[in-house]
């Protein structure tokens, strides 16, 4: 199906125009997305009966994205997820990076890429999305390029192909961070039921970095088999009073770097609709919404707490600081390649 | 160390206590966890002598009332498993609660219904017993929503089920029916109430899901077994509720106090079949023959047997099946026995010669020459093809 023509959408404080583009598949689901963040703006999707709506939680206009903490739909880089004390080693040398969470970096710092207007032009079937990001962005080092391209296809699947290079050593560590609430009619996601293909987690600290895996065996945070979210959160666990909930990264079975494999599917049971997630990233980062209270919505009211889930396709948090370190370095010569889908069926 | 000695103190005839049972052994096979498990050998549970019980710790069905009764004695963990209550005073005092949602569970259903596009509705339910409070629950949970919605709805409670007293009950099921007014969405308490209620409408002609559509609870194949018309079925999280009690009675043996811990399960699906596929039709002749054709079109039915039971010629039968479906009475059939054939195909269970002569094609070449026919490919392909798209 053909790439709509670019509308406008607002513009960014120095007067530079924003647009939207929208992205429609044969049956009848339809992606919009902007070129600020390269954020997922909405994704009209049929339910059970065939009535169209929409599964992603939204904010009203440009500047209400701009003004969000939640990283609404957002393209997040350099680095998603967390670093401890902003402060890593590379190559023998230190580095500190903005410090936007507490004591610790997020999410790309004061102004991520999900921040950022991005170049976007349409190729063929798909939406061509490219940033550059300079030496110092956020406090990191090197010149990184990064593209990413996003197609939407007729089985529902909205597939996201990242590609990025550097010409210095860097952290790099890129993902999507659309919430979804399958039930289009409904605020909150607990009675969603989530399946997670992961025998591991990373256990956090009380600023959510890990301190280690633990098995999932047992615990709360074991969906092996599919579970509904909301009655997992009256567990007893340590882990779930931590986080408010979860919003911990999963260790999803299967080999990184190969063609991406399942690692979790949701299904909500009033609509019929169902998410099925693919990456061939390591990490899984599982948040459940816990402090999207406030949050606004697309008309301008808050958003309840759990209002929308989140899973994002990503490098472990914090790995820099790590014996595995080298598995968040991209360096000269090397291409970063992600490729993470998103598809949206019925039961 | 030894072993804890568990009993689980469960009726499990019913695929409910099943399903919880199932998940209290998933909680074990994936921990390693080690219980001596007692359950009665029949997985009926009997309480007079449980105060003799030398163990260290106990899940049981709180629905039933003497349950809670003999426990409230018992020095060991109990973590009690059953329904949710509206009123919070109702639950157990000083006893961790596993509960499924009675109000979410309704919920489900009537949001089924009211998106197939009806706008009446009635629950059957049964009659008030010390061992029903689920029902009751799921009585007030759907008379809280009507009454909020702001639509119709009726509360049946209809008669105990006992064995001389069902010829009667099912007369009384049958005039009930007949006089309500239709179109109207039906949730029954459980799938046992839902098949009692699709026995009724076809004793009283009165055709599923076009007048009267109907969801149960509890998603029991028993109950399909034995219903022509496939039954949708809200499925409840037991299984889930099996998990959470063993994982709280897990940290309770540690030395946890999860005394005040209540768990609300929520439901996990809905499996929708054909009795609540409500599409508003507009030709009476069209609705009888459509419900005809689902009891009856595998077992040789022609065109002119349904005209007989509509009670109208051949002709206008057809002249209504083309102006409103688009299709012959005869098309209309052979649809039905191949949509009958390709659901038992992709469930794997028969052989290809019992399907052709169970779907009314008498003999395996026919079946095979109706898929060239209207598929292009053999049974087989079918199968292999249906594999394939849903693995990629």
């Amino acid at each position: 199906m053909p790439i709509s023509e670019p509308t406008a959408w607002g513009q960014l404080p120095d007067g530079r125009p924003l647009h939207r583009w929208t992205l429609r598949n044969a049956a009848g689901a339809r992606v919009d997305i902007t070129d600020l963040g390269g954020t997922l703006l909405s994704w009209q999707a049929p339910d059970r009966q065939g009535s169209v709506g929409d599964v992603l939680l939204g904010h009203a206009d440009a500047a209400a994205y701009l003004a969000a903490t939640a990283y609404m739909g957002g393209i997040v880089g350099r680095w998603a997820n967390r670093i401890r004390g902003g402060r890593f080693q590379l190559d023998g040398i230190g580095h500190k990076v903005d410090r936007n969470d507490g004591d610790n970096h997020l999410h790309g710092g004061h102004e991520g890429f999900h921040h950022r207007r991005w170049d976007v032009e349409r190729d063929g079937e798909a939406l061509l999305l490219r940033l550059a990001s300079p030496e110092g962005d956020g406090g990191f080092p090197g010149d990184v390029r990064v593209q990413l391209r996003v197609a939407l296809g007729d089985d529902g699947t909205l597939a996201l192909a990242y590609e990025a290079t550097a010409d210095a050593p860097t952290p790099l560590n890129l993902t999507a961070h659309p919430y979804f609430n399958l039930n289009d009619r409904r605020d909150d996601i607990r009675d969603h039921v989530i399946r997670i293909d992961a025998d591991e987690f990373l256990a956090t600290d009380a600023t959510a970095i890990p301190t280690g895996r633990q098995h999932v065996s047992g615990t709360a945070f074991d969906f092996r088999e599919p579970a509904p979210i909301g009655s997992r959160l009256y567990w007893p666990d340590p882990q779930l009073r931590v986080a408010g909930g979860f919003d911990h990264c999963y260790v999803p079975r299967g080999a990184v770097g190969a063609a991406p494999r399942v690692v979790a599917v949701v299904a909500e049971p009033s609509s019929g609709r169902r998410l099925t997630v693919e990456t061939d990233r390591p990490g899984l980062q599982f948040y459940s919404g816990q402090k999207l209270a406030g949050q606004l919505d697309r008309q301008g009211h808050p958003y309840g707490a759990f209002a929308g889930f989140a899973l994002e396709a990503q490098a472990f948090p914090d790995v820099v600081n790590t014996d595995d370190a080298e598995l968040g370095i991209l360096r000269p010569g090397e291409v970063y390649r992600q490729l993470t889908r998103y598809r949206l069926d019925t039961l | 160390m030894a072993p804890h000695r568990i009993a689980l103190l469960f009726n499990a005839n019913k695929v409910y206590d099943r399903q919880v049972i199932a998940g209290i052994g998933q909680y074990l096979n994936s921990t390693r966890v080690e219980w001596d498990l007692f359950l009665e050998e029949d997985f009926r549970s009997r309480m007079r002598d449980i105060h003799l019980f030398r163990g260290d710790g106990v899940i049981a069905d709180f629905d039933d009332p003497e349950t809670e009764a003999a426990l409230r004695e018992l020095s060991i963990p109990v973590v009690a498993v059953g329904g949710s209550y509206h009123d919070a005073t109702r639950y157990p005092a000083a006893v961790p609660y596993i509960a499924t949602d009675n109000a979410k569970l309704v919920r489900l259903a009537y949001d089924h219904l009211i998106e197939q596009g009806l706008a009446r509705f009635a629950l059957y339910s049964i009659p008030e017993l010390p061992g029903s409070r689920w029902a009751q629950e799921r009585e007030h949970a759907f008379r809280g929503i009507v009454a909020a919605e702001k639509v119709e709805g009726l509360v049946y409670q209809g008669s105990p089920t006992t064995a001389g007293g069902w010829g009667e009950a099912v007369e009384h099921l049958v005039a009930w029916l007949a006089g309500l007014p239709k179109p109207i969405g039906l949730i029954a308490v459980t799938d046992a109430r839902a098949r009692q209620l699709l026995q009724a409408c076809v004793i009283g002609g009165i055709a599923v899901p076009e007048q009267v559509a109907i969801v149960g609870i509890d998603n029991d194949p028993m109950a399909q077994l034995l219903n022509r018309i496939p039954l949708t079925s809200v499925i409840q999280g037991a299984e889930e509720m099996g998990r959470t009690a063993a994982h709280v009675l897990h940290q309770m043996l540690r030395g946890m106090d999860c005394a005040s811990t209540r768990i609300v399960v929520p439901p996990v699906g809905i499996n929708v079949q054909v009795s609540s596929k409500f599409q508003p039709l507009r030709s009476p002749h069209v609705m009888r023959a459509s419900h005809y054709i689902r009891q009856y079109g595998c077992l040789g039915i022609k065109t002119e047997q349904v005209a007989d039971y509509v009670g109208v010629s051949r002709t206008v039968l057809e002249e209504h099946f083309k102006r409103e479906l688009k299709q012959t009475v005869h098309q209309a059939i052979l649809k039905h026995k191949l949509d009958t054939a390709c659901e038992l195909i992709l469930g794997g269970e028969a052989t290809l010669a019992d399907i052709a002569v169970r779907c009314g094609f008498t003999s395996l070449p026919y079946l095979y020459a109706v898929f060239r026919r209207e598929y292009d490919c053999t049974p087989r392909q079918y199968l292999e093809r249906h594999r394939a798209t849903t693995a990629s």
